[in-house]
C-alpha cells in the first residue's frame, strides 16, 4: 500500500493515464444549451486545458465525466468502456473543485484519507498514506490543521492530495486556482504541473485563464457554445488557429480590412498580395470572388513605419518592456495592436502617422465583421 | 425563552467585531461620548432587569413579610422548590422539553431538508414564514387548533371515537404532540442557514471520493450539522422547558409542569404565602435556561464557522 | 433514473406528512368553529360573523395593538442607536451588548413574570406615600399597563437584536456612512437618508416578529391579571368555544400572510442573496 507515492518512478511505470473520450455529448439546462455534441479524446497521460469564455460549457464536460452531471445524449469512454451510467462514487475520478471543498469538520490528514476511509482501509494504513500524500503536496506539518486554519493555496493543495488519494484514474481540475491570489497561483501551477508528469496522469483542467492553459498544458481545447473549435497543443493554437474564434480568443488578433486577391487563394493587403493560410469558415467562398475579408494578424506580426503620407495614425502606446504596444486606427476607423520593440518606439509617438506592413508570409482570413475591428485580448 | 431565529438569521453576523481601528466615520465624535448610542439600552436592560432579577433571588432566599419574624434569609424556600410536588413538576417539564424537542429534531431535519433544496420557492417562502408563525405566535391559538382536533369535543376525535381508544389529548404525549407544533418550525428555522451552508463541493467531493448517498450524510452532512442540530436541540429544550401559555389553554392537562406551578403559587391557587415559592421556582428555572445557553452559544459559534 | 424517482417520492412523502401534520389541525380548527364535524351542531359562521361584536373583543385586541406599537418603538428607539454606535464607534461594547440582548432568553416569561409581581408587591408595600409609589401606580394603569410593555420589550430583545444585526451584517454600514460624510452629508442627515433607508428590510421584519410576539403573549398578562388578546381568546373560551377557536384561526393565518408580504417584499429589493 505504501510504495506508490514515496517513488514517483514505481508510480510512473505501475500505472499509465487512462484514455478519457468524450463522444457525442449533449447537456442543456432547460433554455441553454451546455453541450452541443463535443466530441474529444484524451491521451493517457495528457494534460489537456479545457478552455473557453465562460458558459461554453467546459465545466459541464468536466462534471460529466466525474459523473456528477448526466448528458442527454452521447458516451463518455474511459479505457474505451462506456461510464457515461456508472455513478460518480465509482467511476473513480480524482478532482480538485474551484474553492472550499475540503471538509469542515475533518483535519488536513482526515480530509485526505476520506476516500480511503470509505474504501475500508485500515486506519494505520489510510494515515500512513495521507501523510505521504501531504509530504507529495508539501504540506506534511499541516496535517492536523482544519481547513478554516490554512489559507486559499494551501487548502488547494490538500485538495489535489486528497483527490490523488484513490489513485483516480483521471485527474479533473475544475479551476482549481482562479480562487487564488496570483504568487500562489504561479507557484501552484507548477507544482501542479511537476505533480501530473511525476505521475503520469491523465489530467483534465479547466480554466478560462487562457495563460494558465497554454503554459501548462500538452494540449488546450479550446470550447465554445458547447462545442469543441480546436485542441491542440499550445504552440500549434497560436500560430495556426483552426478557426476564427480560436484566433481571437487565444492571444491578441487585430482585424485588417483586405479584399480578396485576383488570383485564388490570395488577398490584397496593406498595399500587397499575400498568401492565404488554410481555410477558415467563410473565407473560402469570399477569397474566390471580389469580396471584402478581415485579415487576422498577431500584434508582433505587423510592421510599423513613420510615414508623413500614411493614412494610419498612433492613437495610444502601452509600455510592456522590450516591447511596446501600439494602437493604431486605420484610415477606416478600425484598430490594429502592434507590438515594436522599445528602442525603435521613440520614433513613433503617438499621433503620428503610419504605415502599416504585414511581413511576406501567408495570413489568416475570416469574412469582413463590422467596422470597430476586432481588437481583443 | 421565546423563538430566537428567523430564516435568514443565524450564521453570518459578525464581520465588523474585530475591526480595532476606528475610521473616519468617528473622528468627529468626542471619544467619551462614543458609546452614549448603547447608553438608553445598557441602561434600561441594567434597570429593569437588576430590579425584575434581583428582587427574584432576594425573594426565593428570604421568608415572607408576613411570616412570624418579618423578612430574613433562609434556604427553606429554594430547598422546598426542589421537593415534593415542586419536584415531580421540574423534573416533568423536563422529561416533556426533552422527548418533544429530540422529536422536534429528528423531524425537523429532513424537512428543512426537503424545504431547502426545493426548486420552488413558493413553497420555500411560504413554509418559512409559515414556521415563522408557528414558532413566534405562543401557544394559546396553536393549543386551541389542537383541541378543536384532537380535545375531548374535537373533530377527528369524535369523528374516529378516540376517546374510546384511549386517546386523551391532555396526557403527556397529547401535549408533546402539541409542543411538536411549535417546536418543529423553530427547528426548521434554525437549520435552514445550516443546511444552506452545506456546499454543492462537499457532496461532490465525497462522491468523488467513493462515497454513496448514504455515506456522505453519515459522513459528512450529518458531522458538520452536528452543532446546529445539538443547538437547535438545546434551544428547542429550552423553548419547550419555559413554555406555559399552551399548557395553560388546555385546561385539565394531567402533566406537572413547573411553570404551572409557579403561575398557581403566584396567583395564590394552592396556599397563600407561596410567593417566596415561586420565585425560588423562577430561580431553579432561570439557572436550567442558563445552563442551556450555556451549551447552545459555543456550539452555534462552531457551527457558524464551519459553515459561514 | 430508478434513484432519481425514488428521490423525489421521498420528498414528496416528507412533505405529504408535514402537509398533514400542519394543516390537519388548521383544518379541523376552521370545521369545528363552523360547527361541521361535531356531532348535533348546525353548520353557521356565527363565530366569525360574531367576532366583531363579541363582549371585549375590540377591547382586547385594540389594547395588544397599543402595546405592541409602544413595544416596537421602544425596541427600536434602544437597539437601533445601540447597534449603530456599536459597529461604527464602540466595537468594544459589541460582546456587552450582545450578551444583554441575549440574557433573556436565560429567563422564560413565567420567572420573568414572577420577579416582576414580586418587585409589583413589595414595592406597594414599602413605598406608600412617596412618588415612586406613583410610578408603580402609573406602570399597572389597567387602561395601558407599561409594566407589559417593559416586559415585552424584555422579552422580544434577543429575537430583535439578530434580525437587526443580521441585516446590519448585510450591508457595509462602515463603507456607507463614509461614502455618505465624504459627500458631505452630516451625521443626522447620514442616519435618517443613508443607514435606515438600507435597514428597512430588517427594520420591518423586527417590527413585525414583535407585533407576532406581543399578539400571541399570554404568560405575562395573563399572571399580572390583564386581559390583551391571548388572554382574552382563552376567557372566552369557555362560553364562546367556537369562537375563540375561530379567532386563533384567523390570528394565525393574517400573521402568516403578513408575514409572507414582508418576507417577499424585502427579498424583492435584494433579488440576488449571497449564501
Amino acid at each position: 500500500m505504501t510504495d506508490l507515492m514515496t517513488d514517483p518512478e514505481t508510480i510512473s511505470r505501475t500505472r499509465t493515464g487512462a484514455t478519457v473520450e468524450f463522444r457525442g455529448l449533449r447537456r442543456s439546462f432547460g433554455a441553454t444549451t451546455a453541450l452541443d455534441g463535443l466530441d474529444l479524446t484524451v491521451e493517457p497521460g495528457e494534460l489537456v486545458a479545457l478552455l473557453g469564455p465562460s458558459g461554453c460549457g467546459k465545466t459541464t464536460a468536466l462534471r460529466t465525466l466525474a459523473g456528477f452531471e448526466r448528458p442527454d445524449s452521447g458516451k463518455v469512454l474511459v479505457d474505451g468502456e462506456d461510464i457515461t451510467g456508472v455513478p460518480a462514487h465509482r467511476r473513480n475520478a480524482g478532482m480538485v473543485f474551484q474553492s472550499y471543498s475540503l471538509f469542515p469538520h475533518l483535519t488536513a490528514i482526515d480530509n485526505v484519507a476520506f476516500g480511503l476511509r470509505m474504501s475500508g482501509i485500515g486506519r494505520a494504513t489510510r494515515r500512513a498514506r495521507a501523510a505521504e500524500l501531504l509530504e507529495l503536496v508539501g504540506l506534511p506539518q499541516h496535517a492536523g490543521r482544519f481547513p478554516h486554519q490554512m489559507s486559499g493555496g494551501q487548502q488547494q493543495r490538500i485538495a489535489l492530495a486528497r483527490a490523488l488519494a484513490l489513485r483516480p484514474r483521471v485527474l479533473l481540475l475544475d479551476e482549481p486556482l482562479s480562487a487564488l491570489d496570483a504568487q500562489v497561483r504561479l507557484t501552484l501551477r507548477e507544482e501542479i504541473r511537476r505533480l501530473q508528469q511525476q505521475l503520469g496522469i491523465t489530467t483534465m483542467f479547466v480554466t478560462h485563464d487562457q495563460e494558465e492553459a497554454l503554459s501548462m498544458a500538452d494540449r488546450v481545447a479550446v470550447m465554445c457554445a458547447g462545442r469543441l473549435e480546436q485542441c491542440a497543443p499550445p504552440a500549434e493554437l497560436y500560430e495556426r488557429p483552426a478557426t476564427a474564434f480560436v484566433a481571437e480568443f487565444v492571444g491578441v488578433m487585430s482585424r485588417i480590412p483586405a479584399r480578396a486577391g485576383a488570383d485564388d487563394g490570395t488577398v490584397d493587403v496593406c498595399g500587397r498580395t499575400l498568401p492565404v493560410n488554410g481555410t477558415l469558415p467563410g473565407a473560402a467562398e469570399v477569397a474566390g470572388g471580389k469580396g471584402e475579408v478581415d485579415v487576422l494578424v498577431r500584434p508582433e506580426a505587423v510592421e510599423v513605419t513613420a510615414d508623413g503620407e500614411g493614412t494610419s495614425r498612433i492613437v495610444g502606446a502601452s509600455f510592456l518592456g522590450a516591447t511596446t504596444r501600439l494602437t493604431v486606427r486605420l484610415a477606416d476607423g478600425g484598430e490594429v495592436t502592434a507590438d515594436v520593440p522599445t528602442h525603435t518606439a521613440t520614433t513613433l509617438p503617438v499621433g503620428a502617422a503610419v504605415t502599416l506592413r504585414l511581413p511576406d508570409r501567408p495570413v489568416l482570413v475570416d469574412r469582413r465583421r463590422g467596422n470597430g475591428g476586432g481588437d481583443r485580448g | 425563552m421565546s423563538a430566537v431565529q428567523t430564516a435568514g438569521g443565524g450564521t453570518r453576523t459578525r464581520s465588523f467585531s474585530n475591526r480595532a481601528g476606528l475610521g473616519s466615520a468617528s473622528r468627529r465624535i468626542p471619544r467619551s461620548a462614543r458609546w452614549l448610542g448603547a447608553a438608553p439600552l445598557l441602561v434600561f436592560t441594567a434597570v429593569v432587569f437588576g430590579v425584575v432579577l434581583g428582587t427574584m433571588v432576594l425573594g426565593a432566599f428570604t421568608t415572607p413579610q408576613s411570616a412570624p419574624g418579618g423578612a430574613r434569609l433562609t434556604g427553606a424556600n429554594m430547598s422546598s422548590s426542589l421537593q415534593g410536588p415542586y419536584l415531580t413538576a421540574l423534573l416533568g417539564s423536563v422529561k416533556l422539553s426533552a422527548v418533544s424537542a429530540l422529536i422536534a429534531t429528528v423531524v425537523g431535519l429532513p424537512i428543512a431538508h426537503v424545504v431547502v433544496t426545493s426548486r420552488f420557492r413558493a413553497l420555500r417562502e411560504a413554509v418559512l414564514a409559515g414556521s415563522g408563525v408557528l414558532a413566534n405566535f405562543g401557544g394559546v391559538p396553536l393549543a386551541f387548533a389542537f383541541v378543536a382536533t384532537l380535545g375531548n369535543a374535537g373533530v377527528l376525535t369524535s369523528r374516529f371515537n378516540l376517546l374510546s381508544h384511549g386517546w386523551s389529548l391532555y396526557s403527556f404525549w397529547g401535549l408533546t404532540l402539541v409542543y411538536l407544533y411549535f417546536l418543529v418550525p423553530l427547528m426548521v428555522l434554525t437549520l435552514t442557514p445550516a443546511l444552506e451552508g452545506l456546499r454543492r463541493q462537499w457532496r461532490e467531493a465525497a462522491h468523488n471520493n467513493g462515497a454513496n448517498a448514504f455515506r456522505y450524510w453519515t459522513h459528512v452532512a450529518l458531522p458538520v450539522l452536528m452543532p446546529s442540530l445539538l443547538g437547535g436541540y438545546v434551544l428547542l429544550f429550552g423553548t419547550a422547558f419555559s413554555a406555559y401559555a399552551t399548557a395553560a389553554a388546555m385546561v385539565g392537562s394531567s402533566v406537572p409542569l413547573v411553570t404551572m406551578q409557579i403561575a398557581d403559587a403566584l396567583s395564590g391557587n394552592v396556599l397563600v404565602g407561596q410567593g417566596n415559592i415561586a420565585l425560588a421556582l423562577g430561580v431553579d428555572m432561570v439557572l436550567v435556561a442558563g445552563l442551556v445557553m450555556a451549551i447552545q452559544l459555543p456550539l452555534q459559534r462552531r457551527s457558524a464557522r464551519w459553515l459561514a | 433514473m430508478a434513484r432519481l424517482n425514488t428521490l423525489r417520492y421521498g420528498r414528496a412523502a416528507v412533505l405529504t406528512l408535514t402537509g398533514a401534520y400542519f394543516l390537519v389541525p388548521l383544518a379541523c380548527a376552521v370545521a369545528f368553529s363552523i360547527g361541521a364535524g361535531v356531532p348535533g351542531q348546525d353548520i353557521g359562521f356565527e363565530a366569525y360573523t360574531g367576532i366583531l361584536t363579541a363582549g371585549g373583543f375590540t377591547d382586547s385586541l385594540a389594547l395588544t395593538l397599543e402595546l405592541a406599537a409602544a413595544t416596537i418603538v421602544l425596541v427600536l428607539g434602544l437597539l437601533v442607536p445601540a447597534l449603530i454606535t456599536v459597529r461604527l464607534a464602540a466595537p468594544r461594547l459589541r460582546t456587552l451588548v450582545e450578551i444583554v440582548c441575549l440574557l433573556p432568553l436565560v429567563v422564560p416569561a413565567v420567572a420573568l413574570v414572577a420577579g416582576f409581581s414580586a418587585v409589583l408587591g413589595w414595592g406597594s408595600d414599602h413605598f406608600v406615600g412617596t412618588p415612586l409609589f406613583q410610578v408603580l401606580v402609573e406602570l399597572q394603569n389597567p387602561q395601558f399597563p407599561l409594566v407589559l410593555v417593559l416586559a415585552y420589550t424584555l422579552m422580544a430583545l434577543p429575537l430583535a437584536y439578530r434580525t437587526l444585526d443580521t441585516g446590519l451584517a448585510a450591508i457595509d454600514l462602515r463603507v456607507l456612512v463614509e461614502a455618505a460624510r465624504a459627500c458631505g452629508a452630516p451625521w443626522p442627515r447620514t442616519l435618517l437618508h443613508v443607514v435606515l433607508p438600507n435597514l428597512r428590510g430588517a427594520l420591518l421584519n423586527t417590527a413585525f416578529l414583535t407585533l407576532a410576539l406581543v399578539l400571541g403573549e399570554y404568560t405575562v398578562a395573563a399572571i399580572l391579571g390583564y386581559q390583551p388578546f391571548a388572554v382574552w381568546i382563552l376567557a372566552i373560551s369557555g362560553s364562546q368555544a367556537q369562537m375563540s377557536v375561530a379567532v386563533s384561526v384567523m390570528g394565525l393565518l393574517v400573521t402568516w400572510v403578513l408575514l409572507l408580504i414582508i418576507a417577499t417584499a424585502g427579498r424583492a429589493r435584494r433579488p440576488k442573496e449571497t449564501s
